[in-house]
């Protein structure tokens, strides 16, 4: 044969890249047919023990009794026809574009996503955790103190006021005040239970109130009252070993809610979205 | 002290100083002529005052909490698009922010101190299974059409919800859905979340489920199921479902079963009689037998409560049978059953709670047992996860009753003689429990005992006591707890029959919601049966706000006004009272006559969720709405046996 043909040399042939594509392409493929099933196993279908045990205990379960060998023979025949049919749908791509297989794989995706890590978290993990959420395990700080009560629509702001200079010079609070169902003394109560029993700014003022001096009027949600805190905490972050339980569950809890979105964001970041629609 | 907390402290001084002097300031205080100042406490043995027993017993702080919570793993919830989880429900009800089933940001204005999450033991935990496709699922043509319905809207999985509301009820329900395998996992996975989230002395989790009877066609007969316990007697159980049989009795002997061969303890609370067609209430048995003294001792056994108040409908009392209730009317749901089909007028007699109390005292006298011994509880019985029964902050029923312009008007239900929009949902269900402690035995024995009782919202701290030896100045609101159980028994509580000349007294101290409105009035409530067995009943107001300008007249008294402003829905605690405190020492009372009392607490006129909601998204709605209402308090009764 000539050094060239047309014009095309040997040389030129070696360094054409459609040539390169061809060959690369042609050892994919060989490699391919010595590591892959192959068309023949794609066309075969065969059933294991352990997957006949698994109908049985399936039917088991649902029917609570065992199926009798004609069942059996009907559980192998339906696995059987879902599986064929399965693989001719997926050749003729119905699996492409349909809601409920893209929810079902979303839904077992998320689930994987979620369940991945198993490990039970550290001291280390645990503390960490602590250290960045205080707020959510702190034991609240609580106040002890005395009230006298007034009925603000029968009282009159002077005589309260009367009453508060006698208590500041020492008078016995239990000889004055109306009736109430509220405590006239809170011990070691939590900011946000009295918060609750006498309505919201009542909690907040006593909270800051100066202690072993008789203050007021302040409001409630009920009435009007005089009001002498003895004593107060602040709020506690309790050690890991008093709160183990509660710091494991937000921490948990915390895993599970993040790590199917860190895995979704993870992902997107492989993606080039383009929308190309008016979005609303 | 250190040098920050003492600038803190005073300036909380000087803030509560302005404050004190803004009080002083006020120019003008209606003091009624005539009124002592009060100022001086009426006596200086001040019980419960500076030195408080240490050993004493008695419950303290009302605990607050539902019954009656179902997330998206109930199958009809989950079907109407919630996805909220059994542990979004708990920590919603701790107080903590939930995104809700429409993406919305929700969060409690005060957090429950318990809950009893009560998903339907019925195909419980299928939906997840359902809405992702499972093929065991789909290969049944129903379910798939289910399925499909949900991926089309909020419209088409409502329309979806119902049709599976109605298979239940119907018996018609495919299959698949009530293979038992779903359940098992869905419970001991709902068990294990209410263990992490129990904590003794903070926050009650309860271990429960619903029993959802609806007989043959949609007569609701269900039930909430409500363990003592925790995992250890719980976990490896499967809740009784109704595939079997609707036959509250089937439930009874679970029951009786479960506590046998574990030795945990259960209860019940059936509801939503108003939705049973007359067969919540009736005398007979499921199959028509007649009452044997066997099935009213198992009734009375295992139902200590019944659920008054929640989003579908109030169930205490209807106008029907209370003519002269002027308070029996109001959210009722009284046009069908739960399918729709249509109530007919002789139904109601066995649908309602204070009829019901009638009643079983007459069947007493028959049989022996008052089947129908029930207490006052009350639950929301929302199916978003969201336990919110606050009007400003209504988060519906399902997820298409979430917060949105038109919610009021989507369809619930078109049942056979009435359409049922939205705006009907009232926004009921709190109940309140006089337990010694906030855990599982400590609230659980107090609605065994019936020390409980139920509200339509409202925080409304109420007593109620019942004795021979109360005299009138034992009506103090200092005293009336250590006098209350030293001296009588509880709501809940059983008075001995009277010796000669003996007359019961009443204690009763109302406390408005301390960030609520103020009372309008207090009545008590009396059922009895006479000496021919007839029942009857009455009602009394006894205490009231502005009693100076208020009078009775022929009994009735006149309407408390009304503050409420519609164009910002807001209303002003300027008339009404903070406390009302008093004694009742029945008029009418016959030794020899079984009776119970109750005490009935309600409001002023405050905006309905509709008048919020017409306020924030500027909608207006049609005049069959309402736009505000009277909120409530109901106790347990006290029972009189005569000897």
């Amino acid at each position: 044969m000539g050094a060239a043909v047309r014009g095309w040399s040997i040389r030129a042939l070696l360094r054409d890249p459609l040539l390169h594509f061809l060959l690369i392409g042609l050892a994919l493929f060989l490699l391919y047919g010595l590591v892959s099933p192959g068309e023949a196993d794609s066309r075969r279908i065969v059933i294991t023990q352990s997957q006949v045990d698994d109908m049985v205990r399936q039917y088991q379960s649902t029917w609570t009794h065992s199926p009798t060998p004609a069942e059996i023979r009907g559980l192998i025949d339906t696995y059987i026809h879902d599986e064929i049919v399965y693989r001719e749908g997926l050749s003729m791509g119905l699996d492409k574009d349909d809601a409920v297989i893209k929810r079902r794989i979303r839904q077992k995706y998320e689930l994987i996503a979620e369940e991945e890590d198993h490990s039970a978290p550290t001291d280390a993990d645990l503390d960490a955790f602590l250290k960045a959420h205080p707020e959510e395990f702190l034991r609240p700080a609580t106040v002890s103190f005395d009230q006298v009560y007034f009925d603000a629509t029968t009282t009159s702001p002077e005589a309260v006021g009367t009453v508060r200079v006698a208590l500041q010079k020492g008078a016995n609070p239990a000889t004055f005040g109306q009736p109430s169902m509220l405590p006239r003394h809170v011990t070691d109560g939590e900011i946000d239970l009295v918060g609750r029993e006498f309505g919201d700014n009542f909690g907040k003022r006593v909270a800051i109130a100066p202690v072993d001096v008789w203050v007021g009027p302040l409001m409630s949600g009920i009435g009007v009252h005089l009001v002498r805190v003895s004593s107060r905490a602040p709020p506690v972050l309790p050690p890991l070993d008093q709160i183990r339980a509660a710091v494991e569950r937000e921490w948990e809890s915390d895993r599970r809610s993040r790590s199917s979105l860190d895995d979704y964001r993870r992902a997107r970041t492989g993606y080039e979205i383009i929308i190309r629609a008016k979005m609303p | 002290m250190d040098r920050k907390i003492r600038l803190a402290g005073s300036l909380a001084a000087a803030a509560a100083l302005i404050e004190g002097a803004l009080y002083l300031a006020q120019a003008r205080i209606v003091r009624p002529a005539g009124t002592p100042t009060g100022l001086m406490a009426a006596s200086l043995a001040q019980e419960g005052g500076y030195l408080p027993d240490p050993n004493r017993k008695y419950p303290e702080r009302v605990l607050w909490g539902d019954e009656h919570v179902h997330t998206g793993w109930s199958v009809d919830a989950g079907l109407a698009g919630a996805t909220l989880t059994p542990e979004d429900a708990v920590r919603f009800a701790r107080g903590e922010m939930v995104k809700s089933n429409t993406g919305q940001d929700a969060r409690l204005q005060r957090p429950l101190d318990w809950i009893a999450v009560t998903d339907h033991s019925d195909a419980m935990g299928t939906v997840g299974e359902l809405t992702g496709g499972n093929p065991e699922m789909m290969a049944d043509p129903t379910v798939k059409r289910w399925h499909d319905m949900m991926g089309q809207g909020v419209a088409q999985a409502t329309a979806a919800t119902l049709e599976l509301v109605r298979a239940q009820a119907t018996r018609r329900m495919p299959k698949v859905l009530m293979d038992e395998k779903w359940v098992a996992s869905a419970w001991q996975k709902t068990v294990d979340i209410m263990e992490k989230y129990n904590e003794p002395g903070k926050f009650t989790a309860f271990i429960s489920y619903e029993w959802t009877s609806n007989a043959f066609t949609g007569e609701n007969l269900h039930r909430n199921v409500i363990f003592r316990g925790n995992a250890d007697t719980t976990r490896s159980l499967t809740p009784l479902t109704t595939w079997a049989t609707g036959d509250p009795a089937a439930l009874w002997a679970w029951l009786a079963n479960y506590e046998k061969t574990t030795g945990g303890k259960v209860l019940a609370i059936p509801h939503n009689g108003n939705l049973s067609n007359g067969r919540m209430f009736e005398e007979r048995q499921y199959d028509g037998k007649p009452l044997t003294k066997e099935w009213v001792e198992a009734r009375a056994r295992w139902e200590p409560l019944y659920e008054l108040y929640q989003f579908k409908g109030l169930g205490e009392a209807h106008p029907a049978l209370s003519p002269t209730d002027e308070f029996a009317g109001g959210e009722l749901w009284d046009t069908g059953n739960l399918a729709g089909i249509t109530k007919q007028q002789g139904m109601l007699k066995t649908e309602y709670w204070r009829e019901a109390l009638k009643s079983g005292m007459r069947l007493q006298r028959k049989l022996g047992t008052n089947p129908f011994k029930y207490g006052a509880a009350a639950g929301t019985d929302t199916h978003t996860g969201l336990s919110a029964s606050e009007e400003n902050n209504f988060w519906g029923k399902l997820r298409s009753s979430e917060p949105s312009p038109d919610r009021w008007e989507h369809l619930f239900q078109k049942e056979q003689s009435y359409v049922r929009k939205d705006w009907t949902l009232a926004a009921a269900g709190q109940m309140g429990v006089w337990a010694t402690a906030n855990t599982r035995e400590a609230i659980w024995d107090a609605m065994k005992r019936r020390e409980t009782y139920a509200t339509t919202g409202p925080r409304i701290t109420l007593r109620f006591f019942g004795g021979y030896n109360f005299g009138a100045a034992d009506a103090n609101a200092d005293r009336i707890v250590s006098t209350g159980y030293a001296k009588g028994v509880p709501m809940g509580g059983d008075l001995k029959a009277a010796r000669t000349g003996q007359v019961p007294t009443f204690l009763i101290a109302a406390m408005k919601d301390p960030m609520g409105a103020n009372l309008d009035r207090v009545q008590i409530i009396k059922g009895w049966v006479d000496n021919a067995g007839k029942t009857h009943e009455a009602i009394f107001n006894i205490l009231w706000s502005d009693p100076a300008t208020r009078k009775l007249v022929g009994g009735k008294l006149p309407a408390v006004g009304d503050t409420v402003d519609l164009a910002t829905a807001t209303y002003k605690n300027s008339i009404g009272a903070t406390e009302l405190v008093g004694s009742f020492k029945d008029p009418t009372f016959d030794p020899g006559q079984r009776a119970f009392y109750y005490v009935r607490v309600l409001e002023i006129p405050t905006p309905r969720w509709t008048a919020y909601d017409a306020v924030k998204y500027r909608v207006k709605m049609g005049p069959e709405v309402p736009m505000k209402h009277q909120e409530r308090a109901a106790s347990s009764p006290i029972w009189y046996n005569p000897a």
